[in-house]
C-alpha cells in the first residue's frame, strides 16, 4: 500500500501532464477552429521540428546562449548577494538600484541593447544575464543575512579570516536560499531567451515560434509551445534533483519555483 | 534603527544611481556615443515630463495599468482561493499540487501565441497572460502561509467555540496574510514585467507598444521614456502595496 501511494505521488506530475493535454484535446474538439489544433496534432508536429536540421540548430543555439548567460549571472550574482547580506553598507549601496531595476522587463531592454551591440549573440546573452542576476542576488542576500551570528563568531574565534568565513560558513549556510534563487533564475532565463529572440527575429526557438504565428502555421506554433514548455519543466526537474542532492540536510522550503517573467 | 543610520542608508543608496546617471551623462557629453544611440539623461527626463502631460501618453499608461490591475486582481482572487483550498483539503491538494508542479516552471510567455489565437489581440489575451504569470507565486505563498499556521491557534479557536467552517476565515486566513502579501509583492513585479512584454509583442496601445514604435523608427529618446515609466510605476505600486501591508499587519509583532 505504501509503495502504491509512493508510486502514485511520483507519477502525479506525469498524470497532471496527461490530464492537461486531455483537457486541451477536448477543448480543441469542441471549439473546432483552424487556429486551435488538437493536442494530438500538435504533438505530431513536434518530431518534424526536432528532425529538421535547421530548427534543431536554432534551438540548440538558444540553449547555448541561455546556458552562458545563466552561468555568468550566477557566478557574479552570488558573491555580490552574499556580500550584501553580510555588510550593511554594501546592502544599502546596492538595494535602491536593484529596487529601481526590478520592475523593468529585461527583455524590453532588447531594442536599446540591439542599437548598441547589434542583433547577435552578445545582446541576447546580456539580456539573459540581466534577467537572471536579480533574483539570484536577492535570494543570496536573504540567505546570507539569515546566517546565525554565533557561527561567524565561533569561526572568527577559531582564526578564520573574513574571506574564509565567507566561503566556509556563509556560503554553505546560505546555499538552500541561493539555490532557490538559481531555480527562479533558470525559469527566468528560459523566458527571457524566448522573448529576446522574439524581439530580435534572427535565430532561436522564440524566432521559430513567432514566425510560425505570423505565417499562420498553427501546428508549428503549438508544437513549439510544447517544446519550450517541456524544456522549462525538464530543466526545472533536473535542477531540483541537483538541489536536493546538494542541500539534503536542509528542510525543503518552497519545493516549486516562483517563476518570474 | 536610528535617524542617523537611516540617513547614511539613503545617502549610500543614492550614490550608485547618481553615479550611473553621471556616467550616462559623461558618455554622451564627451561624445563617446552619438545622441541617436544614447541620448543624454537631461533630454530623456525632459521628454518624459513633456510626454506625461500629453493625453496620448496618459492613454497608454491607463491602458497598461488597466491590464495590469485586471490580471493581477484575477491572480490574487484565484491564487488565494485555490491556495487556501489546497491547504484545507488533502483531496484538493492531491489534485492541485501536481498541476502546479507542471505549470509553474512553464514559461508562460510561450503560451502567449496560443492566447492570441484564442482570445484575440485585445485586452483579454494580455490580461490572461498577466493573471497566469502572477498566479503561481500568490498561490504558492498562500498555500505555504496557510499550512504553516500554528495548530495551537486552531485548537484555541475551536475550544472557544468557533465553528469548523469559520476557522478558515477567522484564524487561518488572517494568520496567512503576511505570507500572502509577500506573494502579492512578487506577483505585482511580475505583472509589471509581463504586461509590458505582452504589449511589446502585439498591441495597438500601452507602454510596451510605445517602446516598439520608438524602436522601429529608431527614436532612442522615446525608447527610454516607456522604460523609465514602467520602472516608476513599479516603484509606486510597490509603495502602495507596502502601505496596504503595514495597514493590514498593524496587529502583527513584526512587519
Amino acid at each position: 500500500m505504501i509503495t502504491g501511494s509512493a508510486l502514485l505521488s511520483r507519477a502525479a506530475p506525469l498524470l497532471a501532464c496527461i490530464g492537461l493535454l486531455a483537457i486541451w484535446q477536448i477543448a480543441a474538439l469542441i471549439l473546432n477552429t483552424d487556429s486551435f489544433p488538437t493536442a494530438l496534432e500538435a504533438i505530431r508536429a513536434v518530431p518534424s521540428i526536432l528532425g529538421d536540421k535547421e530548427s534543431l540548430i536554432n534551438i540548440l543555439a538558444s540553449l547555448r546562449r541561455m546556458a552562458i548567460g545563466f552561468s555568468v549571472a550566477v557566478a557574479l550574482a552570488i558573491p555580490l548577494g552574499l556580500m550584501m547580506g553580510r555588510n550593511r553598507y554594501v546592502a544599502s549601496f546596492f538595494n535602491p538600484l536593484l529596487m529601481i531595476t526590478y520592475p523593468v522587463p529585461k527583455a524590453a531592454l532588447m531594442p536599446i541593447i540591439m542599437l548598441w551591440l547589434g542583433v547577435g549573440d552578445i545582446a541576447k546573452m546580456l539580456v539573459i544575464f540581466l534577467g537572471v542576476s536579480l533574483p539570484v542576488i536577492y535570494h543570496s542576500f536573504q540567505g546570507a543575512r539569515a546566517v546565525e551570528e554565533k557561527m561567524l563568531w565561533s569561526g572568527a574565534a577559531m582564526g578564520l579570516s573574513a574571506a574564509q568565513r565567507m566561503i566556509r560558513i556563509v556560503l554553505p549556510a546560505a546555499l538552500p536560499e541561493i539555490l532557490t534563487g538559481c531555480r527562479t533564475g533558470l525559469v527566468l532565463a528560459l523566458i527571457t531567451m524566448v522573448t529576446s529572440e522574439m524581439i530580435a527575429r534572427q535565430s532561436g526557438a522564440g524566432n521559430i515560434l513567432f514566425n510560425a504565428l505570423d505565417m499562420g502555421q498553427y501546428d508549428t506554433v503549438y508544437a513549439m509551445i510544447i517544446i519550450i514548455g517541456a524544456m522549462g519543466i525538464g530543466l526545472d526537474a533536473a535542477f531540483e534533483k541537483l538541489r536536493s542532492r546538494l542541500v539534503r540536510w536542509s528542510e525543503p522550503g518552497f519545493d516549486i519555483p516562483l517563476s518570474f517573467a | 534603527m536610528n535617524l542617523r543610520s537611516v540617513i547614511t542608508d539613503v545617502l549610500l543608496g543614492i550614490v550608485p544611481i547618481a553615479l550611473a546617471i553621471a556616467l550616462w551623462q559623461a558618455i554622451s557629453s564627451f561624445g563617446y556615443a552619438p545622441v541617436t544611440l544614447l541620448p543624454p539623461p537631461g533630454m530623456v527626463f525632459q521628454r518624459l515630463a513633456q510626454q506625461l502631460l500629453t493625453s496620448s501618453f496618459q492613454h497608454a499608461v491607463a491602458a497598461t495599468l488597466f491590464r495590469l490591475f485586471a490580471g493581477f486582481s484575477i491572480a490574487v482572487v484565484v491564487g488565494v482561493a485555490v491556495g487556501l483550498a489546497a491547504a484545507a483539503s488533502p483531496a484538493i491538494n492531491a489534485v492541485v499540487r501536481p498541476i502546479v508542479r507542471v505549470l509553474a516552471p512553464l514559461p508562460k510567455v510561450a503560451l502567449y501565441p496560443a492566447l492570441l489565437l484564442l482570445l484575440g489581440f485585445g485586452h483579454e489575451s494580455k490580461i490572461t497572460l498577466v493573471a497566469a504569470d502572477a498566479l503561481f507565486p500568490i498561490l504558492l505563498s498562500t498555500y505555504y502561509g496557510a499550512s504553516m499556521v500554528e495548530q495551537k491557534l486552531i485548537w484555541s479557536a475551536m475550544a472557544a467555540g468557533t465553528p469548523r467552517h469559520q476557522i478558515w476565515f477567522k484564524v487561518v486566513l488572517p494568520a496567512a496574510v503576511p505570507s500572502i502579501l509577500t506573494g502579492c509583492r512578487i506577483g505585482l513585479v511580475i505583472s509589471c514585467i509581463v504586461v509590458f512584454l505582452a504589449e511589446m509583442i502585439t498591441s495597438t496601445e500601452g507602454l510596451g507598444h510605445l517602446l516598439v514604435t520608438a524602436a522601429r523608427t529608431f527614436q532612442a529618446v522615446d525608447m527610454f521614456v516607456p522604460l523609465i515609466t514602467i520602472s516608476l510605476l513599479g516603484l509606486i505600486l510597490n509603495g502602495l502595496l507596502q502601505a496596504v501591508r503595514s495597514y493590514l499587519l498593524r496587529g502583527f509583532p513584526e512587519v
